[in-house]
């Protein structure tokens, strides 16, 4: 007799309450010697000190990779990551990409068809024809 | 005089010296007495570093917190407090199976954390749901601060785990074992004796869950699973772990969480611990109506109507289409009186009667008072307005 209750958890909803940010850290590998680092050695010594203080949430790594096109991993919450390769970018460009790589989810690139997407219940519920006075055919 | 003074701390500094070299020299003798010694040329092809004596510790010095990069993106992730230090930070992060000393594990702060957040998550559910069954509140208590939740919400802060615990791993990684045995803090009054529930011989019924299990209703002491064998370090080869490695895992995040909470508290006070339970607990959300299972919603029902003074529940048909057809829907809807309590759509006249009463049963139990309720530690506040008594239920219709 009585009620019984059935095991479920909550589910997050993140920016209402707190917001983290997805980004959790970069890596930023460069090139001493070749031409396609060039921007990425100007960025890495004149912009990003300060993007790395503007973003105190994202851990941030440096590290060479000789002989090889430089690149930008992003690592996500959701455990996976994106990788941006920056060869013959100018300083700003590059800005742009790790932006770009700050803002993402981490999810799969999807096409979003409808402007809103909720988990609440609809507020006007469901149509129903069995309820109103209906309509005369 | 002054000539001698300079020379006797020399000499105490020449006897240190010597003294070290023959250590280092009897090191070096041990060393080279070692039976696997193969003849290589040590002063050409030099042995390895020995390990750091980092190594030798259970988890990482609390001092090694402030160069840890993944612990401050931690700290800045969470938007925590400055007067909250990394090192506590740290210290949430190591479990009880990484570490016993009571004095470098999270055991202490956890606990603080789990009594206020199960303190904020309870009066919060009894405010804003005064007239949820206890066994439904048990559940929504669960849902919004047990183990399982607990951990989703470590996961989504980007809590990462270390793969083993040890004093050389950076501090920003959660530590725990899962290959280890230990027990985690459950707060409640225990049985003396597990065994006798669980051959039937003590009834269990609510109240005495009321009066002895933990916040969620549950045993202390008495793991609900079958009571598995940890495996051992040469079974180690399963890639994705067990029920019991996930279960470990499960608790630690749990823990870790709980100690935030609790650091919160501690370093931030009253208010900060609040505001944050408010934001990373409570923001979460459940349809709280799904969480029901009625075993007979029809004879509740009834007993509802006769406790409240109602007339008694009458199902009456509302509508209907097909009733010979392959698909036949019928809306049903039960009134006691005049007033209609609750109606359902279903395709068959008995279940679309019990869909009815459980939906009228739920907005029974699912009275709110409203969203934004107040609760009572909004009281310790100073300058709060006065209190207005919250609506209390006069209980269970039914008991189960």
């Amino acid at each position: 007799m009585g009620v019984k209750a059935v095991h479920r958890i909550t589910t997050g909803r993140n920016g209402l309450g707190a917001f983290i940010l997805q980004c959790k850290k970069m890596d930023f590998h460069y090139c001493d010697w070749a031409g396609s680092s060039k921007g990425m050695n100007g960025f890495i010594k004149s912009i990003l000190p300060k993007f790395a203080a503007a973003h105190p949430q994202i851990e941030f790594t440096v590290s060479p990779r000789p002989s090889k096109h430089p690149v930008i991993i992003g690592h996500y919450i959701n455990g996976r990551d994106k990788a941006i390769c920056v060869r013959n970018l100018e300083p700003l460009q590059i800005l742009k990409k790790v932006e770009l790589l700050r803002d993402a989810s981490g999810e799969k690139l999807k096409k979003v068809t409808k402007p809103v997407q909720s988990i609440n219940e609809s507020v006007r519920g469901i149509w129903s024809p069995y309820h109103g006075n209906g309509m005369r055919v | 005089m002054r000539t001698s003074r300079p020379d006797q701390p020399f000499r105490a500094v020449r006897h240190q010296s010597t003294s070290a070299l023959a250590l280092d020299s009897a090191l070096e003798a041990t060393a080279a007495d070692e039976p696997y010694d193969d003849g290589t040329d040590h002063v050409r092809f030099p042995p390895l570093e020995r390990l750091p004596n980092a190594t030798k510790l259970p988890s990482p010095l609390p001092e090694r917190a402030l160069t840890s990069a993944k612990l401050a993106a931690l700290h800045a992730r969470l938007s925590l407090p400055q007067k909250l230090p990394l090192q506590t930070l740290a210290r949430a992060l190591v479990d009880i199976s990484a570490d016993e000393n009571p004095l470098f594990n999270n055991v202490n702060l956890a606990f603080v954390g789990q009594t206020i957040t199960h303190y904020h998550v309870a009066e919060w559910l009894m405010c804003r749901y005064p007239r949820l069954p206890m066994t439904i509140m048990y559940a929504a208590m669960k849902a919004y601060a047990g183990d399982e939740t607990l951990h989703s919400v470590a996961r989504s802060w980007g809590v990462e785990s270390a793969a083993e615990p040890g004093g050389e791993v950076d501090s920003g990684l959660l530590q725990f074992s899962m290959y280890k045995p230990v027990s985690h803090i459950g707060f409640g009054y225990g049985r003396k004796d597990n065994s006798r529930v669980e051959q039937g011989r003590w009834r269990r019924g609510i109240a005495n869950r009321v009066l002895f299990d933990d916040d969620f209703g549950e045993q202390i002491g008495y793991d609900t699973r079958k009571k598995a064998q940890i495996p051992t370090s040469s079974q180690r080869t399963f890639s994705y772990g067990t029920e019991e490695t996930r279960a470990a895992a499960e608790r630690a995040h749990a823990a870790a969480v709980r100690a935030v909470v609790g650091s919160v508290y501690a370093h931030c006070g009253r208010e900060a611990g609040k505001a944050f339970i408010r934001a990373h607990i409570l923001s979460r959300t459940i349809d709280v109506s799904t969480l029901f299972e009625f075993k007979s919603p029809v004879v509740e029902l009834a007993r509802l109507c006769q406790r409240e003074d109602f007339e008694p529940p009458v199902a009456r048909l509302l509508s209907e289409t097909g009733r010979l057809s392959r698909t036949p829907v019928f809306v049903v809807g039960i009134f006691s009186g005049k007033d209609k309590l609750g109606e359902a759509v279903a395709g068959n006249l008995d279940h679309a009667r019990y869909k009815a009463a459980m939906n009228s049963l739920k907005s029974w139990y699912l009275y709110s008072p409203g969203e934004n309720v107040r609760v009572p530690s909004e009281m310790l506040v100073e300058g709060s307005k006065a209190w207005e008594p919250t609506y209390i239920d006069i209980g269970e219709i039914i008991h189960g």
